[in-house]
């Protein structure tokens, strides 16, 4: 029975034409055994059988009946070689850019991944969804959105609709001032969490109960990072450590969760348990929309008939018609998000769009090239296509011969590309700012879109010279009257016209983007903030009205020692620093009007709170009326408006406004304030947004001071002030201009991708352009000649092969200034303020791709025109 | 010594071959190896020996009568070849001449 599985096995495995007789061998060996009385033949069998897996005598591994075409592929391979060795610039320059063009692709490719991943990790991502707020105007019609909603909308919705399985609300905090033994941190990434936040959001717990780690005030649970800064490596639950700002509290440690990762939409480095939070009537209050809501959904639920239930609901609460409730899935907030007052800076799904378009054709124009060159060389091949379909080559044959070559071209390319990648890693992530991944090797959908891309370029550059190649005529071509077809030069020339096309759009596009960041960083945003420091004063920690007022009178003193310097020009206060974020301000939903002038409108209006000086130290203009005065008893009921304030209400004249009454609420006699001044619009964060409505509102003792110098002896004095007032608090302070600056980094990231690979790609176009010239004049070599004969100059041949290539660069820009005015405008469009459609430097990058042409050209045509008329007609 | 390309193995399996003259058949050839050398010799071994010395023309083969006691399977039989013979005749005369050049105190041990 074994025996015979084993000549089964052993069956299959043989050489055919070997097996009868070894069989026969095995068999007269186990009778042999048998008849001795040998022990175990059956197994002795099988051991036999099992030494017989030899590569010698084994069944052949392409089990093909034709081993003619095994012979074939042989030869095909190494033809290839040969033709590969022989042709070392056309090899060369194929490698090279095939390598460039992959590595490029898949390294952009890795950071869309990377981009579209946001928030994907937590369990059950799909049904995690955030409810925001939409302010809508009289007709209905959506006039904000704000990323946050109130506190109590979570529970009610969990309470009045079953498709909502679980909830969690939460605030993000400010910077907070934290010591922990002799050590002072200043956090930025803390956020209040209830016990269902890490139900929702599945990061998992190192140390701690999950179920009641929020249980308490005053509990902090830390990611593992921000636990072995402040403790080391110790078990950290239990310790405590204590905040310092903006008010004094001690947190006990309860919990560590693994590091939030990169790419989630809600980053956060601690957890503050939800009951802590100060403001307890926020719970019920409806208008304040001060956190973020997120619920977790049952599975199929329909978001539009959902989002239309929970609406029911929230009339139910806020009836005034003028606000509506958006639920949208958390995983699309990162790219898709179009939301003021978001958590965090978000990616731009457009970017992205762009960053597709600029891999992909990097890659076309890799394969690009090796479509033109090797259809140039085409002629150098015909003899080799002719001798061959005489001998009786079939065309596919052929097909798959010139396929094989360029399936070696793209695996060396393919490999090199890989190797780049892994060694490049390091610089990719730093160009993009993030670490998307660690290692090409370990990230299989690396290898495989690397695999993927091979094959496909394999298929899309070898397959047009393949059919090229393998249509030769053999009487035509072996009779030696051959030409290259005109379709096969009006391909390649539509091709070339594609390179410069590309390469015209993303120079273009490179100097649009520069040109764009240059303007924001340096465009005048109606303020100076140059010489401006900003610094946060600590709370006050009053308990009682008197202990309030000895702090205040100290906060003043402290002022006024600071204004007497002579190297201190202004020191100001305000609620909100300008140079923050899109959403580091306070606003309001409530409907504002002013009275005598117009109704009540809704609308988001935005509001910050300045003292008196504040204006002067970041030179901020009134264009009416006039500032805050401390002295004045009446100005604690004044504001000021901007002048977007009074575009949202159709007011033109702004002195007329002066001395009015604006109104908040629906109230008849409350919320009453006078205007006194009308602010002159200034950009208080990045340029992408336009200058919202915003009121000016008095508060004398703001605690964010802005300090602006005479000279640079002012930051001592400031130093020396501050330990005096402060002596328990670091001196933390920063200038607003890099505050400003920060602003731009993702933008300024975007421009250094987008240079990094438009050169690239330029420089593939260029190998191409290089390697096409030296063929077409060797090609043309004859005619020089003839024309030399003739009486033509260097100059003139040079002149012939220069409108050659400026033709195809006039037709390219034909194609690419359009489509680089297309691309560039709705880039630009995302700006608020933006430069205007820079024609010139359209034009500018022609020229550019111009010279570029003309030096890569420039040695070849000068080679060729130079030769010796007689040496090449010699032959003829 | 690159012309005739013969292993250790595969030249005891020529030399067996040619021993045996006309009745070298694997089975035949296993046993004498066996008894000659005192040494067990795995059918896969001498099978891949003589079918890569029968690419390389060291070895003809013919196929021989059918018997029941190998299952109705024909016996191959192995004969040296001209080619084969030299290779033989090449890595004896190594052999010889090395000997020979030996002097005679290097071998008294």
């Amino acid at each position: 029975m074994i025996k015979q599985f084993a000549d089964v096995i052993f069956r299959w495995y043989c050489h055919p034409d070997y097996y009868p007789d070894i069989q026969g061998d095995l068999e007269e060996l186990y009778t042999g055994h048998l008849k001795n009385k040998v022990q175990f033949p059956q197994l002795k069998y099988c051991v036999d059988v099992l030494l017989l897996f030899r590569p010698a005598l084994i069944r052949p591994i392409l089990n093909n009946t034709n081993s003619n075409n095994i012979a074939m592929f042989q030869n095909y391979l190494k033809i290839s070689l040969r033709t590969l060795a022989r042709h070392k610039m056309f090899t060369t320059i194929n490698v090279v850019g095939l390598a460039i063009g992959l590595t490029s692709f898949l390294l952009i490719n890795e950071y869309i991944r990377f981009e579209q991943s946001y928030d994907s990790f937590h369990k059950d991502a799909d049904q995690l969804h955030r409810v925001s707020y939409l302010v809508l105007n009289e007709n209905g019609q959506v006039m904000d959105k704000d990323a946050m909603a109130s506190y109590p909308t979570g529970n009610v919705l969990k309470k009045e609709l079953p498709e909502v399985l679980n909830y969690t609300v939460s605030k993000k905090f400010d910077q907070i001032s934290i010591r922990s033994g002799q050590n002072i941190f200043q956090e930025t990434g803390i956020i209040s969490a209830d016990s269902n936040f890490l139900k929702l959001f599945t990061y998992q717990v190192i140390h701690g109960s999950k179920e009641t780690m929020f249980n308490e005030p005053w509990s902090v649970v830390m990611t593992q990072s921000r636990a072995k800064a402040y403790f080391g490596d110790i078990n950290p639950v239990g310790e405590t450590i204590q905040v310092l700002m903006p008010y004094k509290a001690e947190l006990k440690v309860t919990g560590v969760i693994e590091d939030v990762p990169d790419n989630t939409h809600y980053k956060f480095d601690m957890l503050l348990s939800d009951k802590s939070l100060k403001d307890g009537d926020d719970y019920e209050n409806w208008d304040y929309n001060n956190y973020y809501v997120y619920l977790r959904l049952a599975d199929n639920t329909n978001l539009k008939a959902f989002e239309a239930k929970a609406n029911e609901v929230f009339l139910k609460f806020e009836d005034d018609g003028r606000s509506k409730l958006d639920v949208h899935p958390v995983q699309n907030i990162y790219l898709k998000s179009d939301f003021t007052f978001e958590p965090q800076p978000l990616g731009s799904e457009k970017v992205i769009n762009f960053l597709i378009i600029i891999s992909i054709f990097i890659l076309i124009v890799a394969w690009v090239n090796y479509i033109n060159l090797s259809t140039a060389i085409a002629l150098e091949r015909a003899k080799e296509v002719g001798l061959r379909k005489v001998v009786g080559a079939f065309k596919h044959q052929l097909v798959i011969q010139f396929l094989c070559e360029a399936f070696i071209i793209n695996l060396i390319g393919g490999l090199v590309a890989f190797f780049a990648a892994e060694l490049l890693l390091p610089f990719f992530n730093q160009l993009i700012g993030k670490t998307i991944i660690l290692h090409a090797w370990s990230h299989l959908p690396l290898v495989y879109n690397l695999i993927v891309f091979f094959l496909i370029g394999t298929l899309i550059s070898g397959f047009y010279p393949a059919l090229v190649l393998s249509g030769f005529k053999p009487i035509a071509v072996l009779k030696g009257k051959f030409q290259n077809s005109k379709s096969g030069i009006i391909t390649r020339k539509a091709l070339v016209v594609f390179q410069f096309s590309v390469s015209l759009i993303l120079i273009a596009g490179t100097v649009i983007v520069y040109k764009q960041l240059h303007f924001m960083q340096t465009a005048d945003i109606g303020i100076s903030v140059d010489k401006v420091i900003h610094v946060q004063i600590p709370d006050s920690e009053a308990e009682t009205e008197e202990e309030y007022e000895v702090f205040l009178s100290r906060f003043d003193s402290f002022k006024e020692n600071l204004r007497n310097h002579a190297a201190i020009a202004a020191v100001g206060g305000t609620s909100n620093l300008p140079g923050g974020n899109a959403s580091d301000i306070n606003s309001t939903t409530t409907r504002t009007r002013i009275l005598g002038f117009t109704e009540r409108m809704g609308g988001t209006v935005y509001i910050q709170y300045n003292d008196d000086s504040f204006l002067e130290a970041i030179g901020m203009k009134l264009i009416a009326g006039r500032d805050f005065d401390k002295e004045m008893k009446s100005d604690s009921a004044a504001i000021m408006v901007n002048e977007s304030y009074l575009k949202r209400f159709n007011l033109p004249d702004p002195d007329e406004i002066i001395g009015e009454t604006l109104q908040f609420g629906e109230t008849e006699d409350k919320g009453k304030r006078t205007i006194i001044g009308i602010v002159k619009d200034y950009n208080r964060t990045t340029l992408k947004s336009q200058v919202e409505p915003t009121i000016y509102m008095p508060w004398m003792n703001a605690d964010a001071l802005v300090i602006k110098f005479n000279n640079a002896q002012a930051l001592e004095f400031v130093e020396e002030e501050w330990g005096q007032f402060f002596p328990d608090v670091p001196f933390d302070y920063g200038f607003l201009t890099e505050r400003f600056a920060k602003l731009y980094v993702q933008e300024e990231r975007f421009g250094n991708t987008f240079l990094v690979f438009a050169g690239l790609a330029v420089i593939i176009a260029l190998l191409g352009l290089y390697g096409l010239a030296s063929f077409i004049s060797l090609q043309r070599s004859k005619e020089v000649g003839v024309r030399k004969v003739l009486g033509a100059s260097q100059l003139q041949i040079i002149y012939i092969f220069y409108t050659y290539f400026f033709k195809l660069i006039g037709v390219a820009a034909l194609i690419g200034i359009p489509l680089v005015y297309v691309l560039m405008n709705s880039w630009l469009d995302n700006y608020a303020y933006r430069i205007n459609f820079p024609w010139i430097i359209s034009f500018s990058s022609l020229i550019v791709v111009g010279v570029l042409a003309f030096l890569t050209v420039a040695y070849q045509t000068s080679k060729v025109a130079r030769l010796d008329a007689a040496n090449i007609l010699r032959n003829e | 010594m690159k012309r005739y390309q013969l292993g250790e193995f595969e030249e005891i399996v020529l030399l067996t071959v040619g021993v045996l003259y006309n009745e070298a058949y694997g089975v035949a050839i296993k046993g004498e190896i066996e008894s000659r050398l005192k040494r067990k010799v795995s059918v896969g071994a001498m099978q891949s020996a003589l079918r890569r010395m029968e690419k390389k023309g060291f070895i003809d083969s013919r196929l021989g009568e059918v018997n029941r006691l190998r299952g109705g399977k024909p016996k191959r039989y192995f004969t040296i070849t001209a080619y084969g013979r030299d290779a033989l005749q090449h890595s004896q005369d190594v052999r010889l001449s090395l000997w020979n050049d030996i002097p005679g105190v290097a071998l008294d041990l």
